[in-house]
């Protein structure tokens, strides 16, 4: 048997897994079918969830197996009740170890970021951030990962190949669709570490941090942005506009990082590889110019409306609509119609 | 005490020029020191400045021209200045780079008490590099550091800033942080700082010095190689939109409610 693990991420406090890896087991799950198709049944490759926790409920490992893992791997102990990255990496290097696979797959999420760079340099192998692409190719009995992200202020996209197995690289949530279609009989594993103790650092206490106040994107139906081409010089006017006339359509307010970059609008606002991600069904993009680093964010929305007025700006590349003509000045047509 | 900070220099990403090839025109853009290493640099000196007898001793690999970053290093309050260059490094990813810093801290700073990092660099954001240096010298970090309250000989007060939580640590030396803000004690360099920089020399080390074959650094070292780099192409027909504007638009909104 061949596998790609799927390292998964764990909510501590519900025993669940995180949506990034179910997302990344659909995703692989697709890549290896066809692979598979030519393979003589002990060649196949499986998807192998593995989790590392005192205890995981029952329903979310066979949302795994719902979502394409063939096999659901626990790594179990008492130390892994809460997180600590150091005793992570090294109770899965051992069980990694003892099963080996060429592909390793993790969510960029704030652990997977931690823990995964550890895991790769104990293996001694190279490691792809932050991928907003992923492929499988086979050749000559070799399975061969192809990791694409963004670089280099996101303006250049590099696919990656990895020389050394295991090929790994880590995942951005929300890159992939989780799809719990499959009718897969999954198998269950326990493995059970060596206990380390975490001496060197005490976790002391924690604050909810209020101070960000995020904006939630993931369910938005309407975004409306913000990009500088609001920015009359000498005040917030067209930014405060824009927020009057979300509320009055029930919209979401996005920015891009330049706005922010100035202060106009608050981080939590801002859409794009370094802030947040919406798949709305209508984003508009005001004065926004289009650099790739927002383009991630908001590709994806199902009908795209941008207004600028350079009729050579980036972002008309990527809308369905699109508006020549002075973003601020649609903003006072359109909060008219309300008066 | 010793804090070893780690700095790159890195191309303005506000400032970016393609060549007609749509490669990145280097040649072109200005250079300046990755905003989060500079955060890492004032937090070493704000802790300099409490303690007697604390070395800033920033850390660098990259090509000749970083000696400018290291100069302004210096200038900034930094207590000595080292350049990891050889043109036998260029093209190293992460993993690579991580073994190289890791090799010369431990050669040239081996009583390290603090490796002060920024979380990422600007231009290739992918914020490995502080956590594999961190097991490269085994030692326990702390990453996404938002404030260190308190740093000693032997223990520092920190808190990490999560997406919606700050968990603050109490962790032991030696140890690695690497952090998201700016500290609010940032100090400005002054013309008389740059001229007392030019009395500190920076350190120059290669290859040799670090006992690495060539074939285990560069690009040749590398277990990741860019198979191809491209701008994203994209077909979308876009239709423009030119009369009744503000109308058409909110029927687009309209329906999507």
């Amino acid at each position: 048997m061949n596998k790609i693990i799927v390292y998964c991420d764990v909510n501590f406090e519900q025993k669940s897994l995180e949506n990034v890896s179910y997302e990344i087991i659909s995703k692989a799950y697709d890549l290896i079918k066809d692979i598979n198709e030519n393979l003589s049944d002990d060649m196949k490759y499986v998807i192998e969830a593995v989790a590392l926790c005192d205890e995981i409920s029952p329903q979310y490992i066979k949302k795994a197996f719902q979502a394409g893992a063939g096999r659901f791997v626990l790594i179990k102990d008492k130390s892994l009740e809460n997180f600590s990255q150091c005793v992570f990496s090294k109770c899965f290097c051992e069980y990694f170890n003892q099963n080996p696979s060429p592909i390793i797959l993790f969510g960029a999420t704030q652990i997977g970021r931690i823990v995964a760079p550890r895991i790769t340099t104990i293996l001694n192998t190279g490691l792809v951030a932050d991928c907003t692409g992923l492929d499988i190719a086979y050749e000559e009995g070799k399975i061969k990962l192809l990791a694409t992200r963004p670089t280099f202020g996101s303006e250049l996209m590099a696919t990656i190949l990895s020389k050394t197995n295991p090929q790994c690289a880590t995942i951005r949530p929300k890159t992939f669709i989780a799809k719990f279609d499959k009718d897969i009989a999954g198998q269950l594993f326990e493995f059970h570490p060596t206990s380390y103790e975490e001496t060197r650092i005490k976790f002391l206490r924690r604050i909810l941090d209020n101070s960000s106040d995020a904006v939630d994107f993931s369910n938005a139906k309407i975004v409306l942005s913000g990009g500088f081409g609001l920015n009359d010089g000498k005040d917030k006017k067209y930014f405060l506009r824009l927020e009057q006339l979300a509320n009055l359509v029930g919209a979401k307010v996005g920015a891009s990082r330049k706005v922010v970059d100035f202060g106009l609008m608050p981080q939590s606002a801002q859409i794009g590889q370094t802030g947040s991600t919406t798949t709305a069904d209508v984003y508009v993009a005001f004065g926004i110019s289009g650099a790739i680093q927002h383009i991630c964010g908001m590709k994806n929305c199902k009908t795209i409306i941008a207004i600028n007025t350079d009729e050579n700006a980036e972002i008309f590349k990527y809308a369905d609509y699109k508006i020549v003509e002075d973003a601020k000045a649609l903003i006072d047509d359109m909060l008219a119609t309300f008066i | 005490m010793e804090i070893v900070v780690c700095v790159k220099q890195v191309p303005d990403v506000d400032d970016i020029k393609w060549t007609k090839e749509n490669n990145l025109d280097r040649s072109q853009m200005l250079s300046k020191i990755n905003p989060h290493d500079e955060w890492a640099l004032d937090w070493a000196l704000n802790i300099k400045s409490k303690f007697k007898d604390v070395n800033v001793n920033v850390i660098s690999m990259g090509p000749s021209q970083a000696k400018d970053t290291l100069n302004y290093c210096l200038a900034k309050g930094a207590t000595r200045a080292i350049l990891l260059s050889d043109k036998a490094f260029g093209g190293s990813d992460t993993i690579v780079t991580s073994k190289i810093l890791a090799r010369a801290i431990k050669k040239y700073i081996p009583d390290f008490d603090y490796v002060i990092t920024g979380l990422f660099a600007q231009d290739g954001d992918t914020a490995q590099v502080p956590v594999s240096l961190a097991q490269l010298l085994d030692v326990i970090d702390v990453i996404g550091v938002n404030e260190i309250h308190n740093a000693d000989k032997n223990c520092a007060i920190v808190s990490q800033k999560l997406a919606d939580v700050i968990n603050i640590f109490e962790i032991s030396t030696p140890c690695l942080l690497a952090v998201r803000e700016k500290c609010n004690n940032s100090y400005i360099a002054r013309i008389e700082d740059y001229v007392r920089a030019q009395n500190t020399p920076i350190e120059e080390y290669n290859i040799t010095d670090l006992g690495f074959e060539k074939n285990e650094v560069g690009v040749l070292g590398s277990p990741t190689t860019v198979y191809k780099a491209f701008r994203p192409q994209i077909n979308k027909n876009t239709q423009e939109i030119k009369d009744d504007l503000a109308r058409v638009v909110l029927d687009f909104i309209v329906k999507a409610k």
